[in-house]
C-alpha cells in the first residue's frame, strides 16, 4: 500500500491526535445552541431582518460563516499545542516541509469549517429550513468558507508562531473571536441607524463579508458587493497567508509556557 | 564496527542564537557509518543545538557540514527520512501510548500491519504494555522518555539521533535500552547520543566527542581518551614486610622522580597506595625496587580508569588540582 501524501498524513494526524471529543462538542455545540436559544427567543421579538423573513433565518447564514471562526480556532489550538508538546520541532525532524505543515493545518482549518457549516444546517433545518441552493450558490459559499478559513486560520497561526506563552496565545484568539463574530453582521445587520464608527469598524471585519455572501446566496439576492465581499476576502486571505509564512520561517523551537 | 565513510559531517560548524553569542563554534568532525558516537559535555556545553544542527532542525550560522553526503543548508525531506530523533524535550500527541506509537508510524508511512507488530515490538521492549492504554501524560517520567524512544523506533532509519534517551530511568531499564541500541548498531545504524551518564558512553559508544563552551575539546575512542585525559589512578602495592623508614623515603624518592603528578595517599604495614598519571610504568618501577631491596609484592593493582575521569579533567575549571601532592611517603 502506498502512504498518503504527507500533506494528508498530517491532516489525519491533526484530527485523530490533538482533540478531544469534549473540546469538539463545546466548539460546534456552542454555535449550535445559539442558533436554537437566540434564534427562537429573537425569532419572537424580530419578525423579520432585511430580506430574511425571520431572525433564525438571517442568523443560520451569519453562524455558518462563523464556522470558518471555529475551524481557525481548532487548527490554532493544534497549531499551539504541538508547539507546547514540541511536536513540531518532532515533525519537522522528520519527512515533512514547513510548507507541507503549515499547508495541513490550512486544510485541517478548511475541514473544520466544513464539518461546522454541515452541522449548522442540520441544526437549522427543523427551525429555519433551508433554501435549495443552486451549484453556483453552493461554490460561491464554499469558496467563501475557504478563503475565510485561510484568513483566519492563517491569522492564528501567525500569531500563534510568535508567541512563546500558551496564556497570551489563547487570551488573544479569546479576544479576536469575540471581537470578530460581535462586531460584524453575523448577529444582527448593519442598518442606516447604525453609528458611523461601529459601521466601518463591522465593515473592517473579513467576517461580515463573509456573513453577508453566505447570506445573500441563501435569499438568492447576490449583487455587486458580493463580488467585492469576496475580492476583498481573497486579498486578506493571502495577507495572513504570507503572514503565516513568514512566521513559519522565523519559528523557534524550544520551549513555550 | 563502524565503517570508515562519514555518514555526516562537521566542518567549522558554528550557531549563534544572538549575534555573537555562539552556542557552539568551530565544531569539525565526523560521523562514520555504523558507529555509535557519543557527545559528551557539561550542561550548556552546545550538545543539543549541534545535534539539532546536524539532524537540519535548525540551520548553521556559519561553517557547514554534510548528511549522507549533501550539504547540511540543502538537507531535506529525502535526507530526514533517513534519520531519527529523539528530542530532549518531551513530544507528544494527546492520544494513548499505543495509538501514539502507531499515529507515528502512520506519519512516517510505515505500512498498517508492520506499524501494528512493530509498536508490540516496542511496548514489550521498552516495558511499556501495562500502560498502553494510559495518555503519555499519565506516565511517569521514566514511562515517558521510554515511550519517546520507542516511538522514534517505529520507523527505519539510517541514523538515529537520541538526545539524553535516558535520563530518569532507572539502572535495569537503561541497561536493556543500551543493550537494544548496541544490537542495532551492530545491524549497521549509526547512532549520535548525547549524555551525561559517562559509564554508558564507555559501554556504548565507539567514539566520542568532549564538547566544552561549545568547543570541540577532544574526539576519540572511550579508551584513547581515558589514556590521554584520564589523570591521575591509584596504584596498591602489598609487601611482604612493612618498610622501614629508609626504605619507604628511598621510594618515595624514586617514585616523585619518576612520576607524572605523583600524589602520595598511604604507607604503613607492608601497604602503599599512591597516584599517578604514569601508574602503568610506575609499577614496573616499584617491581624492579623491591626486587633490589629483596621485598616481595605480594598484591599490586592498578585502578582502571573511567571515562568519567577523563571527563571531569577535561572540563575541570582547575585542571589537575586534585592531582597536586598532598604529602609525602613517609
Amino acid at each position: 500500500m502506498t502512504a498518503l501524501p504527507p500533506v494528508l498524513r498530517l491532516v489525519v494526524r491533526n484530527f485523530r491526535a490533538s482533540l478531544d471529543s469534549i473540546t469538539l462538542l463545546v466548539m460546534f455545540g456552542q454555535p449550535a445552541f445559539l442558533i436554537v436559544i437566540l434564534g427562537t427567543m429573537f425569532n419572537q421579538l424580530i419578525p423579520s431582518v432585511g430580506s430574511s423573513n425571520s431572525y433564525v433565518a438571517f442568523l443560520v447564514p451569519g453562524m455558518i460563516a462563523s464556522q470558518m471562526i471555529t475551524g481557525a480556532v481548532l487548527a490554532g489550538r493544534i497549531f499551539w499545542l504541538d508547539r507546547r508538546w514540541s511536536m513540531v520541532e518532532q515533525i519537522f525532524s522528520g519527512p515533512f516541509l514547513r510548507a507541507e505543515y503549515l499547508a495541513a493545518l490550512l486544510l485541517t482549518t478548511l475541514l473544520f469549517s466544513l464539518v461546522g457549516v454541515g452541522l449548522m444546517a442540520l441544526v437549522a433545518l427543523p427551525l429555519a429550513g433551508l433554501p435549495v441552493l443552486s451549484a453556483v450558490e453552493l461554490a460561491v459559499i464554499l469558496g467563501t468558507i475557504a478563503l475565510g478559513s485561510t484568513f483566519f486560520g492563517g491569522l492564528l497561526i501567525a500569531i500563534g508562531g510568535r508567541i512563546r506563552s500558551a496564556n497570551l496565545y489563547f487570551t488573544i484568539q479569546s479576544l479576536l473571536q469575540y471581537f470578530l463574530i460581535f462586531i460584524s453582521t453575523v448577529y444582527y445587520p448593519v442598518t442606516s441607524k447604525t453609528p458611523e464608527v461601529l459601521r466601518a469598524v463591522v465593515y473592517g471585519n473579513p467576517l461580515t463579508y463573509a456573513a453577508d455572501t453566505v447570506r445573500d446566496a441563501f435569499t438568492r439576492s447576490f449583487g455587486p458587493g458580493d463580488l467585492t465581499a469576496g475580492a476583498v476576502l481573497a486579498l486578506l486571505a493571502s495577507l495572513t497567508f504570507v503572514a503565516a509564512i513568514a512566521s513559519f520561517r522565523r519559528l523557534e523551537f524550544g520551549p513555550v509556557q | 564496527m563502524a565503517n570508515p565513510d562519514p555518514i555526516a559531517t562537521a566542518r567549522d560548524l558554528g550557531y549563534a542564537y544572538r549575534p555573537g553569542e555562539y552556542a557552539v563554534r568551530h565544531l569539525t568532525f565526523e560521523l562514520r557509518r555504523g558507529e555509535v558516537f557519543g557527545l559528551l559535555g557539561r550542561n550548556g556545553a552546545g550538545k543539543t543545538t549541534t545535534v539539532r544542527m546536524l539532524s537540519t532542525l535548525l540551520p548553521p550560522s556559519e561553517g557547514g557540514g554534510s548528511l549522507f553526503g549533501k550539504d547540511l543548508r540543502h538537507c531535506g525531506r529525502a535526507e530526514r527520512a533517513r534519520l531519527g530523533v529523539v528530542l530532549q524535550a518531551e513530544s507528544l500527541d494527546f492520544v494513548t501510548v499505543e495509538e501514539n506509537l502507531r499515529l507515528y508510524a502512520f506519519l512516517w508511512g510505515v505500512a498498517r500491519v508492520t506499524a501494528r507488530s512493530r509498536a508490540e515490538e516496542m511496548l514489550e521492549l521498552f516495558e511499556l504494555g501495562e500502560v498502553r492504554l494510559r495518555k503519555p501524560w499519565a506516565l511517569s517520567g521514566g514511562e515517558r522518555r521510554r515511550f519517546q524512544v520507542a516511538r522514534e523506533l517505529m520507523h527505519e532509519m539510517e541514523l538515529l539521533f537520541l538526545d539524553e534517551p535516558t535520563v530518569g530511568l532507572d539502572a535495569l531499564t537503561r541497561g536493556r535500552i543500551l543493550d537494544y541500541l548496541a544490537r542495532r548498531a551492530r545491524e549497521g545504524l549509526t547512532i549520535v547520543f548525547t549524555t551525561h551518564i559517562l559509564h554508558e558512553a564507555d559501554r556504548l559508544c565507539d567514539r566520542v566527542a568532549v564538547l566544552q563552551h561549545g568547543r570541540l575539546a577532544t574526539i576519540g575512542p572511550p579508551s584513547e581518551l581515558k589514556r590521554r585525559h584520564a589523570g591521575a589512578r591509584t596504584v596498591e602495592a602489598e609487601f611482604d614486610r612493612s618498610l622501614t623508614v629508609d626504605e619507604a623515603a628511598e621510594l618515595d624518592r624514586m617514585l616523585r622522580a619518576q612520576a607524572q603528578r605523583f600524589d602520595p595517599v598511604e604507607q604503613r604495614d607492608g601497604r602503599l597506595v599512591f597516584r599517578a598519571r604514569n601508574a602503568e610504568e610506575l609499577v614496573a618501577e616499584l617491581a624492579r625496587w623491591a626486587n633490589l631491596r629483596g621485598l616481595e609484592i605480594e598484591r599490586i593493582a592498578v585502578q582502571e580508569a573511567t571515562l568519567e575521569e577523563a571527563f571531569v579533567s577535561l572540563v575541570s575549571d582547575r585542571p589537575g588540582a586534585e592531582d597536586q601532592p598532598t604529602g609525602t611517603l613517609t
